[in-house]
């Protein structure tokens, strides 16, 4: 997938964006060929859902203007298209954003009343030398100047943003599920070891000590444990890639659904191992305080 | 001998097989319980906020929602001229009354190192105000104001007090001058978010705040209909063509296709998962019980039992399995919905009264439903293995062994 002229386009970094239906709430457009008088247009790089919205490509000319009545429209031209950043805030809704210069934007939605260079902006993104240095400068600049809230990057989002409650309600969906999963795992278990009971009732009667067969049970848990956790990882590899792209197609994002990362394999192996050999050495426990002539005799 | 009464006796076959083994058995309705509670809760999460918001809009009174784009209110830019559109808009035959809202974000200054950040809602027009007096009085001059419960928690404000506030009006970094405020009443704001200081003023007071003099602006105008909301809609578009206006249902719609499309996917996905689960889980533990108990089986059928006599009996294992596991996951749900829904309010911007987990009989009788396939299809396995159980092979098989 292609998205206009990106890799020729100025960085994005010097635009800054407005999202059409809180600004722009009439757009007016109109593609027209790029000649000499367009091309001196101020120039603009619109998001891939609106190029697609309206059949726009690099190079059209668009007629821009911040009320429905159309009333101060002016012209601008396409430069670039882009992929809007992924926002899962805005999941369904197609993000149909232009981005401007900055003063091209104060231009076109500067109050009458307003003098130029005295308009309000949203914020200042600001790239340190050492990023390390991010929370000192945060701490400096609202030292010196008053009314202004600087925050380091990392911490935007605050301690209760989205992403963070979100995480915490999948850990609790874990929770639960993990703990239907163990009740599973021990019916399971012990069905298991009760079709086995003829068996360790032999076992026992030629003299192996409970402990050893209680240490060959645990081992044999710990290797169906193991495997069932590497099958289990293998299995959620093969479905991340078919979720992802069936949510990205759904939705027409980028925004990536299910990332297996080693953290999570770590720790997905680190909960169902132990807890695969402790539901089979559970399970046996009671079996092998039995006598063994009881659990041979059927 | 009557349906019934095969299903009786296997109900009560199917019984002493459980009791039996009731290690199995209890883990097995345990399993049940949990999976069925994960279920229940992702059916009340798959339509609990729209319900929940539906609910909450219609308890405020307003049935129809202006704001100056068709973006929900104070996602989009404000409304300006505000009295003389509150005026057209209430003398419409379809409008009952009309009340224009602004929201402006501010500070109150406690004390000389001591600021809280609190939401100030200005309003002017006919209609009630957006909330409701508990203690006190309501507002009727400008420069009185009321709070809700959270300020006086934090501030130890009450009637009578006065408040210096700092509005904060997008205006740039000028710093707007403090606004002397009076509190007249303790309120509570139905849309309120959780923890959020909330103010309620005259719209006067709120642009005042903001050091605006001249034509009013407001973020939404609520209005309340003759009795139908269409029409009102439909009167509005009329008069007012470059003002977006829309119904309750209207304003649901658009939050159902954007914010809460995550919520009911992952209760979709979450939905599939939990009932693939159980089904496996009940398969395995009658494929497994039936396999263990074969040779008992064949004797039974030497003895008479017919064939659909020990395939019911197998299905009633499975449907008393999951019924008691079924029964047992309703209130494990009604915990675990509290639960989460108590994480999820914590996310930024959700008013304080929205739910996520909201009961609805039609959720309940869903996951009965979806219980009851889940009990069938996880016994259609073993009860094809009792089905095909050849009696005379069986049984010299156990005889050999």
């Amino acid at each position: 997938m292609t998205f206009g002229s990106f890799e020729s386009f100025e960085p994005f970094g010097s635009f800054v964006r407005s999202r059409c239906p809180l600004l722009l709430v009439a757009i007016v457009l109109t593609a027209r060929t790029a000649d000499a008088q367009s091309s001196a247009l101020p120039p603009v790089a619109i998001s891939r859902h609106l190029a697609e919205a309206r059949h726009l490509s690099v190079g059209s000319t668009i007629r821009l203007s911040t009320d429905r009545a159309g009333t101060d429209v002016r012209d601008f031209r396409i430069v670039g298209i882009y992929e809007p950043t992924p926002n899962p805030a805005r999941l369904g809704t197609p993000d149909l954003e232009v981005r401007f210069h900055l003063p091209d934007l104060l231009d076109l939605t500067r109050d009458p009343a307003t003098l130029p260079g005295t308009e309000p902006i949203s914020g200042l993104n600001v790239a340190l030398t050492d990023p390390a240095d991010a929370g000192a400068f945060a701490r400096d600049v609202n030292a010196r100047l008053p009314g202004i809230n600087a925050r380091p990057a990392s911490e935007a989002t605050g301690t209760a943003g989205p992403f963070l409650v979100l995480r915490r309600f999948h850990l609790a969906i874990a929770a639960v599920t993990i703990g239907a999963a163990t009740v599973f795992l021990l019916a399971l278990t012990i069905m298991l070891v009760d079709e086995r009971r003829e068996t360790v009732g032999v076992l026992r009667l030629i003299g192996l000590p409970a402990r050893r067969i209680l240490v060959q049970v645990f081992l044999e848990g710990l290797m169906v444990a193991a495997a069932g956790a590497v099958f289990g990882l293998v299995l959620s590899l093969a479905s991340e890639r078919l979720i992802n792209r069936f949510f990205q197609w759904r939705y027409d994002t980028a925004l990536i659904f299910v990332r297996i990362t080693p953290d999570v394999a770590l720790t997905c192996g680190a909960i169902a191992v132990p807890l695969g050999a402790v539901a089979t050495v559970m399970a046996s426990w009671a079996l092998l305080r039995r006598n063994a002539l009881r659990l041979a005799r059927r | 001998m009557t349906i019934w009464s095969t299903m009786r006796r296997a109900i009560a076959m199917a019984s002493r097989s459980l009791i039996r083994q009731p290690a199995r058995a209890t883990l097995g309705v345990l399993g049940v319980a949990a999976v069925g509670a994960l279920l229940l809760d992702m059916l009340l999460l798959s339509e609990g906020l729209i319900v929940s918001m539906r609910d909450l809009l219609a308890r405020t009174g307003y049935d129809v929602r202006v704001t100056a784009t068709e973006d929900l209110p104070r996602n989009g830019p404000r409304l300006h001229d505000v009295q003389t559109t509150l005026a057209t808009i209430a003398a419409l035959p379809a409008v009952r009354s009309a009340l224009a809202v602004r929201f402006v974000d501010a500070e109150v200054n406690l004390a000389p190192d001591m600021t809280i950040d609190v939401s100030l809602e200005g309003v002017t027009g006919q209609a009630p105000h957006p909330w409701t007096v508990l203690r006190g009085r309501d507002i009727r001059d400008a420069g009185e104001v009321v709070v809700n419960d959270s300020i006086v928690t934090a501030s130890g404000v009450a009637p009578g007090a006065e408040l210096m506030l700092q509005a904060d009006c997008g205006a740039g970094t000028e710093a707007l001058p403090q606004s002397r405020l009076r509190v007249v009443g303790v309120a509570d704001f139905p849309f309120e978010l959780t923890n959020e200081h909330t103010i309620g003023t005259t719209l006067e007071t709120a642009t005042a705040a903001c050091g605006a003099e001249g034509p009013l602006q407001a973020s939404v105008i609520l209005v309340t209909s003759a009795g139908d909301p269409d029409a009102a809609v439909k009167a509005i578009r009329t008069a007012r063509p470059d003002l977006g206006a829309a119904t309750n249902e209207q304003v649901l719609g658009r939050i159902q296709e954007t914010g809460f499309t995550y919520f009911r996917q992952i209760s979709s996905v979450l939905t599939t998962i939990t009932l693939s689960f159980a089904l496996l889980l009940i398969a395995v533990l009658l494929t497994v019980s039936v396999n263990q108990r074969l040779g008992e089986i064949a004797a039974l059928r030497a003895l008479g039992f017919s064939r659909g006599r020990v395939v019911a009996d197998v299905l009633c294992e499975s449907a008393l399995i999951v019924g008691s596991g079924g029964l047992l996951s309703l209130p494990t749900g009604a915990v675990l919905a509290a639960f989460l829904d108590r994480i999820l309010k914590n996310m930024p911007g959700i008013p304080s009264e929205l739910h996520f987990f909201v009961f609805q009989p039609s959720a309940l009788e869903l996951h009965i439903a979806l219980l009851a396939a889940t009990a069938v299809l996880a016994a259609l396995y073993p009860m094809h293995i009792v089905a095909r159980l050849p009696i005379a092979a069986t049984l010299r098989d156990q005889v050999a062994e």
